[in-house]
């Protein structure tokens, strides 16, 4: 499958979904206007990848703001990511920075709600 | 106390909205400058001139901008000056830029030591005795003489300023105590000629920077540490991110600000009536400020007349919660993808009570053509 990779900007995420390399990560910042647009192609290729996933798949999110309307897309990532888990063994990794209260919190609340394999990874 | 306080600003909210024009706009800085604040505030205020001005006045803009770095220098200079910084945090510095119909205003305001008052007053009202082309040979002179050694107290500067902005430089000095003063100094840059120079012996023309230290004064008593007063739209909110970011000491708090700040300037963006040119932005006011210890957020905004109830019932269903209900209620939206409910409050509303200290208080002002002027005010607990 082709690689998804999409470079970070002032407000969206860097993405690279690379099943070659075995990488798949979403990090920085996320806090576009138009979460929905910006977030589509990524659901879009995970759906693709869940027909025919890797045998292991460890998905990093290491971002640094959220806003609203992008959580409400991760949310959808990660349920995609339990589609994934139907065909493949797959692990989330959410990283937080050791102070940010908040970032931990919504991994937190991401991890209570599915079912697929979830850590919290705290970083200094 | 604190109450008080807020109060007073959404009672002042609305006239400094409405004192200046359609693509005008006043930014407002207050506290300590760094070098990371300081290009940051010149990103903002680019970003804005750029808007509002079209290609051929692309040299006024360049002008602007050295202007805007020479003034932003001299503030972290005089900081620099003056070795003990807790006076800086006694007296925190200004720099406000202002659009004003045909005209921007550059001014700073920080601290200098008395004895220095002197020096600088005969520096400013040599400058301002000469013309152009005098002004262009004193600043040959001091380049050729070497005097620039100590650190840029030649006042090179200062000629620039004038220089630049083809006019004369106002300044006032307001005495604090026995050993500092505030030194204001404003830098009038017109659109075009019609607009005029500067006549600092007309104190008519003084009212400009009466008004930047009125604004100094008001942002000391509520500690306020920014005002924006203009559009918005998403390359600001990212400069003010910055801003925030930039203030040294309060990781923390500062990414619980930022969190908020982030759902309340995009609330305006997506929901805010547009001025008559959308591509500009959304018109607004946004406070930032320090009261005990809280940072409270305050916004202002022009909605239409129909929006009011929406957003009444949505904030109060949000204030009637409590934490663990607004949690359970945060998961169920996240987790409704198909809610064809467009009165469903959103979590944009939801997550700015979960992080605000205390309920979000509103407030609906009547203006003039029958639509409503949005006070909204969220509170973040200061955490070290």
């Amino acid at each position: 499958m082709e690689k998804l990779i999409i470079e970070e900007t002032e407000d969206t995420p860097e993405i690279i979904l690379d099943p070659e390399e075995g990488k798949f990560k979403i990090s920085k910042i996320s806090v576009p206007e138009n979460a929905v647009d910006f977030y589509h192609p990524v659901l879009e290729w995970i759906k693709n990848y869940a027909e025919e996933p890797n045998i292991q798949t460890v998905f990093d999110f290491d971002l640094e703001y959220v806003n609203t309307a992008s959580s409400k897309q991760v949310i959808q990532i990660i349920l995609l990511l339990q589609k994934v888990a139907e065909k493949g063994n797959v692990k989330v990794n959410w990283y937080y920075e050791s102070i940010d209260e908040d970032m931990k919190a919504l991994g937190a609340r991401y991890k209570k709600l599915v079912t697929v394999p979830f850590d919290l990874v705290e970083i200094e | 106390m604190a109450q008080e306080s807020n109060r007073n600003l959404f009672e002042e909210a609305y006239g400094l909205f409405n004192r200046i024009g359609e693509s005008d706009f006043e930014y407002v800085y207050r506290g300590y400058f760094n070098h990371n604040i300081t290009k940051k505030i010149l990103i903002l205020a680019d970003n804005s001139i750029a808007k509002v001005t079209d290609a051929s006045q692309a040299t006024l803009q360049k002008r602007i901008y050295y202007i805007m770095v020479e003034g932003l220098q001299n503030i972290t200079h005089h900081q620099e000056e003056i070795a003990n910084d807790s006076n800086f945090d006694k007296y925190p510095g200004i720099f406000a830029i202002q659009k004003d119909g045909g005209r921007y205003f550059i001014s700073t305001g920080n601290i200098v030591a008395n004895d220095k008052i002197d020096a600088l007053k005969s520096k400013l009202d040599i400058i301002n005795s000469l013309d152009q082309n005098e002004l262009k040979k004193f600043h040959r002179e001091i380049l050729a003489s070497g005097s620039i050694s100590d650190k840029g107290g030649a006042g090179l500067g200062l000629i620039e300023m004038s220089r630049k902005s083809g006019n004369k430089l106002l300044y006032s000095f307001e005495k604090l105590d026995n050993e500092f003063t505030y030194f204001y100094l404003q830098t009038m840059l017109p659109t075009d000629e019609n607009f005029g120079t500067v006549n600092p012996d007309d104190s008519d023309e003084h009212n400009t920077l009466d008004s930047v230290k009125l604004l100094h004064r008001e942002m000391n008593a509520e500690n306020l540490q920014l005002y924006f007063n203009g559009f918005f739209n998403q390359d600001n909110l990212l400069s003010l991110l910055a801003i925030i970011k930039s203030r040294p000491n309060m990781p923390l708090t500062t990414i619980k600000i930022s969190n908020v700040m982030v759902e309340m300037l995009q609330n305006i963006i997506k929901h805010g009536a547009k001025s008559s040119d959308e591509s500009v932005g959304v018109p607004g006011v946004f406070f930032l400020g320090q009261t005990g210890n809280e940072t409270i957020l305050t916004s202002g905004n022009i909605i239409n007349n129909e929006s009011v109830e929406i957003i009444s019932q949505r904030l109060d269903f949000v204030n009637g919660m409590s934490k663990e209900d607004l949690s359970d209620y945060y998961d169920d939206v996240l987790l409704d993808f198909d809610s064809t409910d467009a009165k469903r409050t959103g979590l944009g509303f939801t997550d700015l009570r979960i992080k605000s200290d205390r309920p979000l208080k509103y407030e609906f002002q009547d203006v003039e053509d029958g639509r409503k002027f949005y006070l909204l005010q969220t509170a973040v607990k200061t955490q070290k």
